[in-house]
């Protein structure tokens, strides 16, 4: 079952009731929320992700709601994000709950999910090879991995390297994409059949919309992947493309340095980046043009995988 | 001068000519040149004189005897001990 085998008011009758079920990749969630607007902008971004049965373990109970006993239930009024009950963040405006709701799933993600490894990167795969593309906020990752996913690569996450210790290879969480900005016409231009929700103005992170990943990406969410390659992106305006090799003890340090829970995880994560990083080519890229960049990656991976 | 290990059960990770090495005792990701990597390597097997050890580090990079810089090789011992990875000691007091 999915979450569009649900009508729109089935849909908002379980949030705002017993709650909903859905599955992020490895992560069943329980939602729960009052707000009908909420409503009304999850259901077409979330309509092709599964429910996960009945039986199966709950990792999250959260809730995106407006505040108890507060006047901001009328004046101004305001969404709480909630995760068992507490509220990790101040209230929003309620015209960002969508946004508020999508950053506290990640951060329930990445404050929770220790038995992972968790690379601070987007993930995508072709012909069951992954590449992973670490990076810091404003060089390019979400754009980047919109652009790929929507020319023939299968979306595994576009925020966290999921890694399983017992193999090494990755989880896929395929969620929303969240686009900041400039990005958001980019990629409207650049492939406008891409699915966008809504733009959110004047978020916490400026100007945000949610592309939904393709439907192949959400249908193959429990197809791990191994990883084979590293690309370090980095949009500079007007920069021609420029791919080169770069050094692994480079890379090395860089993935640990970018990863959510290196420290947690002690030795177990030194020897899985160490054997990541030990398997993977290892590059940088620099770039001004999605479609330049979108033709070298696709020639890297044919090279990668032969 | 003799210098002696600390850091026994330190794992390592090699390319090329950077090593990088994750030291459980304090739970920290190092990374050394190749000089700073044979200093520790030396003192694997025990205690060694920093004379001793100066040797097998050039032996081990390829170079003449004598031809590691003094003070490389005191930067070095000094970074390590920082590092809670050697400890220094006087030769009559560790006799």
């Amino acid at each position: 079952m999915i979450i569009g085998d649900l009508s729109r008011r089935e849909f908002g009758e379980k949030l705002a009731g017993e709650g909903l079920r859905v599955q992020f990749g490895p992560f069943n969630l329980l939602i729960r929320s009052n707000l009908d607007s909420f409503a009304s902008l999850a259901y077409p971004l979330y309509e092709p992700y599964p429910v996960p049965d009945e039986t199966s373990i709950t990792d999250f109970h959260v809730r995106i709601a407006s505040p108890p006993h507060s006047l901001r239930r009328w004046i101004r009024k305001q969404a709480c994000f909630a995760l068992d009950g507490h509220s990790p963040f101040a209230p929003y405006t309620l015209a960002h709950a969508f946004p508020a709701f999508e950053w506290g799933v990640n951060w329930c993600v990445a404050t929770r999910s220790h038995h992972l490894l968790m690379l601070h990167s987007a993930v995508v795969e072709r012909n069951g090879h992954a590449m992973l593309f670490p990076a810091s906020p404003g060089d390019g990752k979400s754009t980047l991995c919109t652009a790929l996913v929507h020319s023939g690569w299968r979306l595994l996450s576009d925020e966290f390297g999921l890694v399983r210790p017992e193999d090494g290879r990755l989880l896929p969480m395929p969620r929303l994409i969240p686009l900041k900005n400039e990005s958001i016409e980019v990629i409207r231009r650049f492939r406008p059949e891409a699915y966008i929700g809504p733009s959110f103005h004047g978020t916490r992170k400026g100007t945000v919309a949610h592309v939904r990943p393709p439907v192949d990406s959400i249908r193959r969410a429990q197809e791990t992947a191994r990883p084979r390659c590293f690309v370090f992106p980095r949009w500079i305006a007007n920069s021609p493309l420029l791919l080169n090799p770069i050094a692994k003890s480079r890379a090395f340090l860089m993935v640990a340095t970018n990863a959510f829970n290196y420290e947690v995880l002690d030795e177990g994560a030194f020897r899985l980046v160490g054997a990541m990083i030990a398997g993977c080519d290892c590059y940088s890229l620099s770039y001004s043009d999605l479609d330049e960049a979108v033709a070298a990656l696709g020639e890297l991976s044919g090279f990668a995988s032969g | 001068m003799i210098l002696i290990s600390t850091g026994r059960s330190l794992i390592w990770q090699h390319w090329d000519d950077v090593f990088v090495v994750y030291q459980p005792s304090s739970a920290e990701t190092h990374v050394f040149n190749e000089t700073t990597a044979w200093i520790l390597r030396s003192l694997e097997q025990g205690p060694q004189t920093a004379r001793r050890v100066k040797e097998a580090v050039e032996l081990a990079l390829g170079i003449g005897n004598g031809d590691l810089g003094a003070n490389d090789f005191a930067f070095a011992v000094w970074r390590l001990e920082e590092l809670g990875l050697l400890v220094c000691r006087e030769e009559a007091v560790a006799a």
